[in-house]
């Protein structure tokens, strides 16, 4: 394309304003919603469109809503083409296939006019406290064989008419959801925030006009199509494979296979194709295509261009395909609303293969985390209670640096504190600590696994347990060599019972239960690991002697 | 009273006297000594001192600001210090809150911890939330610890338990047993620096704070003995993070608290001089050498936050060590004199990388061979080349065009002057975002706020930033070079207290509120009787408070008076001020909960105006130069006078440059400056220009 004249001055101007206000509408959010998954664990994005629907800027948060922005705005506009929208309305919609793969994420998108005409869209997501179905979150994954089970799916609708909120829809969303009160306080947060991006734009184009405005947002789409044409094209052509597997989908079902391979043309293309993967599972684990592709997006942008703005144009390039009715490309109704599980695995399975186009960049595989719920009816309050817990332990060895200790891997999310906890919720936590000699040996040693006790203090309680790497450990890279495996044991200080990585269990009032994350794989041979990073590992606990004896042949004694 | 405040920074040590019979200040700019800050105090103040004609017996109080504390954790040279901690949590401080400050960087690392794990120990114990005790210390696990720490040969020690917030009596029997068994080793307790919860955050600022007494008490106690052999016997405060001073004994024992010392310091200047000119709304904004500083002034205070990060990575929020002490509210980026600009695919970028002062700008000479800010504000003839630091530094303007032209201006296809300007309205654009997160996103509105600009390198773009968020008033004071000491003349004595009770507003009667403010004063008057006259103590309230569910909470400035049946209901009533101004709405169906509570008593019979004398007057007649301005096109004859020669009658139009001898103002084409009756350079901007 022929850039049209544009100076790089008022250019830069433009582009820095997009991604302020992409920031700003996400702090506004991120600051007022209720959602745990919101404001621990940014599970939310924005992100500013143009006339046509395509993305210009995209704001800082979530990478699970990395692809899915785009086509989720293109599918609410297939429904409301511009000619049916007017100034003050906002489109609500939530749909597995068309937005990002479970029911909890609701997106709002929001036309912006300028002059009365059409001149673009902002748009943000949230993932919502709860939209019904069969468990407190939606994302109960055992037991769940179909969407219907999963709460309540929302096609796109005018959630908003010229500027009010349309109380029939809100009634009838609010009916199905458990804690209505915050799943209200969410939505409006979402429309509030939207109004405000909003208002920035309209001021953009005032400031610009639509014909200087509108040649920049070609120009941006145009800059960073290229900027990631000439990164792909420094990757060294070829076809490149990885499998690994998940353990299962619960108790007695077996191994789901994850499977890509990423082809490099050496021109400035790749494709992404998991359709060697397993077909799709009876549990709400499946990924649909919409969440394959931010994970995979998400995993070539950190390789090859990780501080470069998002926008449409950096997509381009970037072709990921799955096998209709795969693991990775179902559709409705099958059930999602557990997938969260899959995102580190979706980054681990592309870097197993590009580890061999590109040694420097890969790392040994994370450690896996773990997404347990507790719930129950409070003994002293008479009220449910549902603790959300997040456990994330260490990265894998890199090349020329051991693995990042207790790190939030590929999804960016801060833990909860135990003192917090413990202030909302009738538990105890008894234990939090590295798992001394689980790191993978390698020439860089992976990070270690976590080891998270919780005791429960209520009379009866459920756990619904999220894990993974109970069966395959996180593999290590080039000689190095793959952590510790993960368990969890219900009561680890007495008859301790294994517990499975996905099950549901019953508590009683005293029960603990260990929660024990793998340790993430080494990188490069084991022989190679510098003798002082050893005395390093074992003066600070993180191996034991008999550790450095057995993982790296250590011959030494600590007098 | 003879009042000396000095602010030792790391290129000058900055001195103003205040005498407050004759109204007469002065002020002085030294380099500074590193090796021996003392030195330079030593001899700044016999030159003061001669200056103002005035004697060592005759001075009342000595107020100093400093980065000692700052320096000792970004530079990791504290002290071998060790944790003790709950026995299943070493971890907490090496595991920390587990956020990327990059999403899209996995290649990053965390930050290096104060103490390696094996300096960590734990102690066998438990606490509740409530503070109830689950299971007693065992004194044999103590015992354990301190053979260790003695082993280990550790200067000091953190104690830090879970939930000791709610309860300290595990933490204090600790210390009594260190105390009778390693009297030589400092102990610095959770429940004493900073007993809120989340446990992470209290245990890092109690660590950080055992981590640096012995530097911080070592260079308190240098610095007393060598004012001491000098003949000053006076009192010496020391400005802490919150704005307020304390006494040498309390920064020892918490030196934690003076971390923000100098940068605090130059926000109460700014809202000082707000106040002055009857703002109480101001945005401060000092833009110096390597980063710039964005604060706020709130109904004539100083905003304060409860919390803040040291050393930030790429200025992220996130990427430093976060430390659980009330400081003044400052958001800092990366845009300075010296940051760099580049071009980048076709796009100009500017900073956060920075020449600093060595090599600096291209236009110093000394190596630099990457344009800057201060090159572009040079070729833009924004600056003299003659005149820079009052013309003790020569200018090299065309090195600085070379770097632009052949860096920017060619591989863009864009003119010297355009190139130029391309950098600078991008530095002003990155402040802006800056300012719009200061402003707009916490609730204060532009309009309804004056701008108070300092620093040597934030006159030059003030006006232009005010235009762009639509801020109609900015003002430059009188010894905007020596800003941070001259808010020390206006600081006042001020102690901060806080802890955390997580509460449901609305079962509360108002006696639970009593209890925790009724402790929280207890414990402050302890600190109070070291500062001296407690009668005129000002009290004031703050909480913590959010919707019940929700994750973050705001800034609640309490009702003060009695606490009575009323006061929950008028806490809510705060409450809802607040987040209205936050975040524009209300949400009048959820419940509120208070989280954190704060008592801050400060005593103000110190403060009082202070006008600053200029520090040299270089009367030079008016000039003309050729200086870039867009609404004329390009260069265009501008106007130049030193501020030394303007009187309050005169009205300077923009375009025009006033020069001072420690920082150049630019007015731009639609505005007006003009001199107030306390020499403050008060600039209006043309509403019709603002966005």
């Amino acid at each position: 394309m022929k850039e049209k004249p544009i100076d790089p001055i008022t250019l830069t101007v433009i582009w820095n304003t997009l991604l302020s206000i992409a920031e700003e509408l996400g702090t506004t959010l991120r600051n007022t919603a209720f959602s745990e998954g919101v404001r621990e664990g940014d599970d939310f994005s924005t992100a500013l469109f143009d006339r046509n629907g395509r993305m210009i800027a995209q704001g800082n948060f979530s990478p699970g809503h990395l692809g899915s922005m785009p086509a989720c705005t293109k599918h609410a506009i297939d429904y409301f083409p511009g000619e049916t929208l007017s100034p003050g309305d906002s489109i609500l919609l939530n749909d597995s296939f068309m937005c990002s793969g479970h029911f909890p994420d609701c997106f709002q998108v929001m036309p912006i006019f300028f002059e009365s005409e059409l001149v673009g869209f902002v748009a943000c997501s949230a993932h919502q406290v709860d939209m019904g179905g069969a468990a407190p979150g939606s994302q109960k994954v055992h037991g769940v064989t179909e969407s219907f089970q999963e709460g309540l799916r929302i096609l796109p609708v005018k959630f908003v008419r010229g500027g009010q909120i349309d109380e029939d829809i809100l009634r009838l969303v609010l009916g199905n959801v458990r804690m209505p009160e915050k799943v209200r306080g969410d939505l409006l947060a979402q429309h509030t925030a939207n109004l405000s991006a909003a208002s920035r734009m309209h001021q953009l184009f005032q400031d610009h006009g639509i014909a200087t405005i509108e040649n920049a947002f070609e120009l941006i789409l145009h800059r960073s199509e290229r900027t990631m044409r000439e990164a792909l094209a420094a990757v060294p052509a070829g076809t490149y494979s990885f499998e690994d597997y998940l353990d299962d989908y619960g108790p007695g079902t077996e191994p789901i296979k994850m499977a890509v391979d990423i082809t490099f043309d050496g021109e400035g293309s790749v494709e992404l194709d998991f359709s060697r993967s397993s077909d799709t599972v009876p549990a709400a684990i499946n990924s649909y295509i919409n969440y394959t592709r931010a994970y995979a997006l998400f995993a070539i942008k950190v390789f090859c261009d990780e501080l470069q703005p998002q926008t449409e144009g950096a997509m381009r390039p970037i072709k990921i395909t799955a096998r209709e009715g795969s693991f990775f490309n179902p559709s409705f109704p099958t059930p999602s609303g557990g997938r969260a599980i899959l995102q580190v695995r979706i980054f681990d399975a592309i870097n197993g293969a590009i580890a061999k186009a590109l040694p420097h960049r890969a790392m040994g595989a994370f450690s896996h985390w773990s997404n347990p719920n507790f719930g129950g009816l409070h003994d002293e309050t008479g009220l449910p209670f549902v603790m959300y817990d997040l456990s994330l332990a260490g990265y894998g060895g890199r090349q020329g640096k051991d693995g990042v200790e207790a790190l939030s891997p590929v999804m960016n999310c801060s833990n909860i504190p135990v003192e917090v906890h413990e202030t909302h919720n009738p538990i105890r936590v008894r234990r939090l600590e590295f798992i001394q000699d689980s790191g993978g040996p390698g020439k860089w040693r992976g990070g270690c696994g976590l080891r998270k006790d919780i005791e429960m203090l209520n009379s009866t309680a459920v756990l619904s347990h999220l894990g993974d790497r109970h069966r395959f450990p996180s593999y290590g890279l080039f000689g190095g060599e793959p952590g510790i495996l993960a368990e969890t044991f219900l009561n680890p200080d007495g008859n301790a019972e294994p517990l499975h990585s996905k099950g549901m269990y019953d508590l009683k009032k005293g029960d603990v239960v260990s929660f024990r994350l793998s340790g993430a794989g080494g990188y490069g041979p084991v022989a190679e690991r510098d003798p002082n990073a050893i005395a390093q590992d074992l003066a600070e606990g993180y191996i034991s002697e008999e550790g450095a004896h057995r993982d790296y042949g250590w011959q030494g004694s600590s007098d | 009273m003879i009042r000396i405040a000095f602010d030792i920074g790391g290129t000058f040590t900055d001195f103003v006297l205040h005498d407050a019979a004759s109204d007469v200040t002065s002020t002085l700019k030294i380099p500074s000594t590193p090796d021996d800050p003392g030195r330079a105090v030593i001899s700044g103040f016999a030159e003061l001192l001669e200056l103002a004609g005035t004697k060592a017996e005759a001075l009342g109080s000595v107020l100093h600001a400093t980065t000692i504390a700052t320096n000792a954790i970004l530079e990791r040279k504290g002290a071998s210090t060790g944790l003790i901690t709950t026995e299943g949590f070493r971890d907490v401080l090496i595991i920390g809150r587990q956020k990327r400050y990059e999403t899209y960087d996995l290649y990053i690392d965390k930050p290096e911890p104060l103490i390696p794990r094996q300096h960590i120990l734990e102690v066998s114990e438990r606490l509740d939330q409530s503070g109830d005790v689950i299971n007693e210390l065992d004194m044999a696990s103590v015992d354990h610890a301190i053979d260790t720490l003695l082993s280990t040969e550790r200067e000091t020690v953190a104690v830090s338990l879970l939930h000791a917030y709610a309860n300290p009596v595990h933490e204090r029997a600790i210390r009594d047993r260190i105390k009778a068994r390693a009297p030589k080793i400092s102990v610095s307790l959770s429940s004493d620096v900073s007993p809120k919860f989340r446990e992470y955050e209290r245990t890092n600022t109690t660590v950080a704070n055992a981590y640096i007494t012995p530097t911080v008490e070592r260079y308190i106690s240098r610095l007393q003995s060598a004012l001491g052999q000098q003949g000053y016997q006076q009192e010496l405060f020391i400005m802490q993070s919150s704005g307020g001073l304390v006494t040498p004994a309390m920064a020892k024992n918490y030196p934690i608290r003076i971390i923000e010392s100098g940068p605090a310091a130059g926000v109460l200047m700014a809202g000082q001089v707000g106040c002055d000119e009857g703002f109480d709304h101001v945005i401060t904004f000092d833009m110096g050498g390597t980063t710039a500083k964005l604060g706020a002034v709130d109904d004539g205070s100083p905003a304060v936050a409860s919390t803040f990060e040291v050393g930030h990575v790429r200025y992220k929020k996130g990427s430093g060590l976060p430390i659980n002490i009330p400081a003044v509210e400052l958001l800092e980026i990366g845009a300075g004199g010296g940051s760099i600009a580049r071009n980048e695919q076709g796009i100009i970028s500017v900073g956060p990388d920075s020449a600093g002062a060595d090599p600096g700008p291209v236009c110093y000479g000394q190596g630099g061979t990457e344009p800057t800010i201060t090159d572009a504000n040079l070729v833009l003839g924004y600056i003299d080349p003659d005149w820079f630091n009052g013309g003790t530094i020569h200018l090299d303007k065309d090195a600085a065009a070379n770097a632009i032209l052949t860096q920017i201006g060619k591989p863009l296809d864009l003119s010297l002057g355009e190139a130029a300007w391309g950098i600078h309205l991008i530095a002003t654009m990155n402040m802006e975002n800056a300012l719009r997160v200061v402003s707009v996103e916490r609730g204060r509105d532009p309009r309804t706020h004056a701008m108070v600009a300092f620093g040597g390198a934030g006159p030059l773009h003030a006006a232009r930033l005010a235009r762009a968020v639509g801020i109609p008033t900015v003002i430059v004071p009188r010894g905007a070079g020596v800003g941070s000491a001259v808010g020390l003349l206006q600081a006042a004595p001020r102690i901060d207290v806080s802890t955390t009770k997580v509460m449901d507003l609305h079962d509360e009667t108002g006696e639970q509120i009593a209890e925790i403010f009724s402790g929280l004063e207890e414990r402050a008057q302890n600190d109070l009787a070291s500062l001296g006259d407690v009668f005129s103590v000002r009290w004031s309230r703050q909480g913590y408070m959010r919707y019940v569910g929700q994750g973050f909470e705001v800034q609640v400035d309490l009702p003060s008076g009695p606490i009575d049946e009323t006061y929950a209901t008028r806490t809510i009533e705060a409450f809802d001020t607040a987040y209205l101004k936050a975040h524009k709405f209300l949400d009048r169906e959820a419940r509120i909960e208070a989280v954190d509570w704060n008592l801050a008593a400060t005593l103000p019979q110190y403060q009082q105006t202070i006008k600053i004398s200029p520090m040299k007057d270089d009367k030079r007649p008016p000039r003309k130069r050729q200086a870039w301005f867009p609404e004329a096109d390009g260069f265009t004859e501008t106007t130049v006078m030193d501020r030394a020669i303007l009187i309050p009658e005169d009205i300077v139009a923009g375009p025009a440059i006033v020069e001072d001898v420690d920082c150049t103002t630019i007015i731009l084409p639609g505005d007006q400056a003009q001199l107030s009756q306390d020499g403050h350079l008060i600039i209006a901007i043309n509403q019709e220009t603002t966005s």
